[in-house]
């Protein structure tokens, strides 16, 4: 995607997408990693607590903060695009790597747009960044997955 | 890129919405026509006198029972509303997108603003609260009560055909007044749209009705003597020369908001990042079609010398036209647009003649709206880019009168005082913006300028719901303000008891 400067609604639908995407990719560890099922599950519905939390912070100040041409300026999104494919005969290690630069990558995106927003409403930037703090979070329980490997 | 789905998928046939039950008009029918893609999306009917005449009749009848079901009732009704409307937040902006041309995020933010009116109407058992004092002389007490009148008509404008109803109707429902509302014919889904919630909400037959139309439903709504007031929201010569005069020829309560031509003053010490991406939403959204959009730039040189203010002139000028140059351009669905087309071609033909007129009267045209790309193929009938005169003078038509289009007047004054001035030579008293980091400076502009709504910081001062929606001058005619306690005020009659018992 080219650097454009992007509207509210599109950094939203690409959040939306990077959540959704993220549920996918910790609900198929859930299945090939039973004996840590309950820590991917709790990720995978994690992902949908941020979606709601992100947009519903979105619907709800829209009309005071993000009216019409305000602009995200020179992001490229595909900068922020992750891997959640994961292949067949990938280890258990290995996915955890994978999901931590999956994390890694999320966490950098919440950031710049949280940094971007700034000149919005507190609640706009405080959205991202509660996600950014939820999705660090969670790439350190992954590190101490990954050192007990 | 994410283009959203379209809301409508077929050609809608719009019905009136009278006493509870969708009827079918015997008026003429007319196209609604999406001003992106030119696809028309609905066929709306012009109804006739006999309609707006069943319609009120219909509200009358059923205003007793309605303002005798206790404030908590209706309340909860508005209550089930609202969580209706946020259960359709998004098909309800989309509708606003497909219907008006805005952007999504534009619909959205008019969905949100639509949605708080009916959310500070939920607390009508406390709004709606008289007062009382006892021993007002010896052994005498006095209250006051706050009541309905009766029916009220809704004159909806097309550039904000979800919210602007809204900043009446749920005000005057909470009251116990009954409503017949005229959507704008150019837009009329979104109220239907509300009604269909309405009626899911439990809000009784004959309490809130639809009639689509032009000009009879408003002459009839004028001269109904079953209405006891009417909100319309407007140009300037239909609300102030027809709507406010003929209500006061039939003695009825009258809130007319209309036409502006706003100022926006950048004093030297402004945050200029902010002021720009401020002055980009104020100018430029809704594509220039809303009565709080600013429309001139003044570039004050207040304390500065000849060739500081030149310096400073010229780097609001390039941020401002470098801002307004990266607008993206098409079709409101397409999430990555910042500007839609205006509402039809009529009214790009009238932007399209200030745009000349602007250079005829020997304004400078520094960004040409009538050049631009369109992202996506669409067709450019109602498209104008955004347009940024320098050079503009108080004398010249694009200073002074409402284009109601992307176009922004920058003009230079050197100082404060005499930009003030500048504004109190317009007819129009909307709404005037500051951008300053001075306290002093902004303290002096609130306090002199007369306009009903100032920002300070902000390029647009919209008022929430639970405070009026000011105006003054040329732009607003009647006493009391639609939204909040005024709206409470002027749909309820204030009665005073004084009791003694013997």
């Amino acid at each position: 995607m080219e650097s454009v400067s992007l509207t509210a609604a599109a950094i939203i639908s690409f959040s939306e997408e990077l959540e959704d995407k993220s549920s996918v990719f910790y609900d198929e560890l859930a299945d090939r990693w039973v004996e840590n099922k309950e820590a991917f599950q709790t990720f995978s519905k994690e992902g949908g607590k941020n979606k709601t939390w992100v947009v519903r912070t979105y619907q709800e100040t829209i009309s005071d903060a993000l009216e019409a041409t305000f602009s995200f300026e020179g992001l490229n999104l595909e900068d922020y695009s992750v891997e959640t494919t994961l292949a067949e005969d990938a280890s258990y290690a290995e996915a955890l790597e994978m999901a931590i630069a999956l994390e890694e990558k999320v966490c950098e995106f919440y950031l710049e747009v949280a940094k971007r927003s700034e000149s919005l409403l507190a609640t706009i930037p405080g959205a991202f960044r509660r996600v950014a703090k939820r999705r660090n979070k969670r790439k350190l329980k992954l590190q101490s997955m990954l050192d007990k490997a | 890129m994410t283009v959203l789905e379209e809301p409508i998928k077929e050609v809608l046939h719009l019905k009136n919405y009278i006493d509870g039950e969708w009827v079918e008009s015997e008026g003429e029918i007319k196209d609604v026509v999406n001003p992106a893609t030119g696809k028309t999306i609905a066929k709306v009917p012009i109804s006739t006198e006999g309609e707006i005449n069943e319609a009120v009749e219909a509200a009358k009848e059923a205003y007793p029972d309605w303002r005798r079901t206790p404030p908590l009732a209706r309340a909860r009704c508005l209550f089930r509303l609202k969580e209706l409307l946020e259960e359709n937040f998004e098909e309800v902006s989309r509708i606003q997108t497909v219907e008006h041309g805005k952007t999504i995020d534009e619909s959205r933010g008019e969905t949100r603003r639509g949605i708080e009116m009916v959310e500070v109407a939920t607390g009508i058992p406390s709004l709606m609260m008289g007062y009382n004092l006892e021993d007002i002389a010896s052994g005498m007490d006095e209250y006051l009560i706050r009541q309905p009148l009766g029916v009220f008509g809704i004159i909806g404008p097309f550039n904000f055909p979800f919210m602007v109803p809204l900043w009446f109707a749920p005000f005057a429902v909470a009251t116990g007044n009954c409503i017949v509302l005229k959507p704008s014919s150019e837009d009329p889904i979104s109220q239907v749209k509300i009604v269909e919630l309405a009626e899911e909400a439990g809000i009784p037959p004959g309490v809130w009705s639809i009639v689509h139309g032009g000009r009879t439903v408003v002459s009839g709504m004028l001269d109904h003597p079953d209405i006891e007031g009417i909100c319309f929201v407007g140009s300037t010569p239909v609300g102030r020369d027809v709507i406010y005069r003929r209500c006061g020829e039939t003695g009825k309560r009258v809130i007319v908001m209309c036409g502006a031509k706003n100022f926006a003053l950048v004093m030297p010490d402004a945050d200029l990042d902010r002021t720009m991406a401020a002055c980009m939403t104020s100018f430029y959204g809704n594509t220039g079609q809303r009565c709080l959009a600013n429309a001139n730039l003044v570039i004050v040189g207040e304390g500065l010398s000849e060739q500081e203010y030149d310096a400073f002139y010229k780097k609001v000028v390039d941020a401002f036209v470098a801002a307004a140059s990266r607008i993206r351009m098409g079709y409101g669905l397409d999430d990555t647009i910042h500007m839609g087309p205006l509402r039809d071609a009529r009214k790009k033909q009238t932007v399209l003649r200030y745009i000349e007129k602007g250079i005829e009267e020997g304004a400078t045209l520094t960004l040409d709206g009538r050049q631009f790309e369109l992202v996506g193929d669409l067709p450019d009938t109602c498209f104008v880019g955004p347009t940024v005169f320098e050079d503009v003078t108080l004398d010249m038509a694009i200073a002074r009168e409402e284009i109601f289009g992307p176009v922004a007047g920058i003009m230079k004054a050197s100082g404060l005082q005499e930009a003030i001035d500048m504004i109190h030579q317009i007819p129009f008293g909307n709404a005037a913006s500051i951008f300053t980091g001075s306290g002093k400076w902004a303290r002096e502009f609130q306090y002199s300028v007369e306009c009903g709504n100032i920002g300070i910081n902000t390029g647009i001062a919209a008022p929430m719901a639970f405070f009026p929606f000011s105006g003054m001058k040329d732009s607003f005619f009647g006493t009391l303000h639609g939204q909040g306690r005024e709206a409470i005020r002027f749909f309820t009659e204030s009665k005073v008891v004084i009791q003694r018992w013997f």
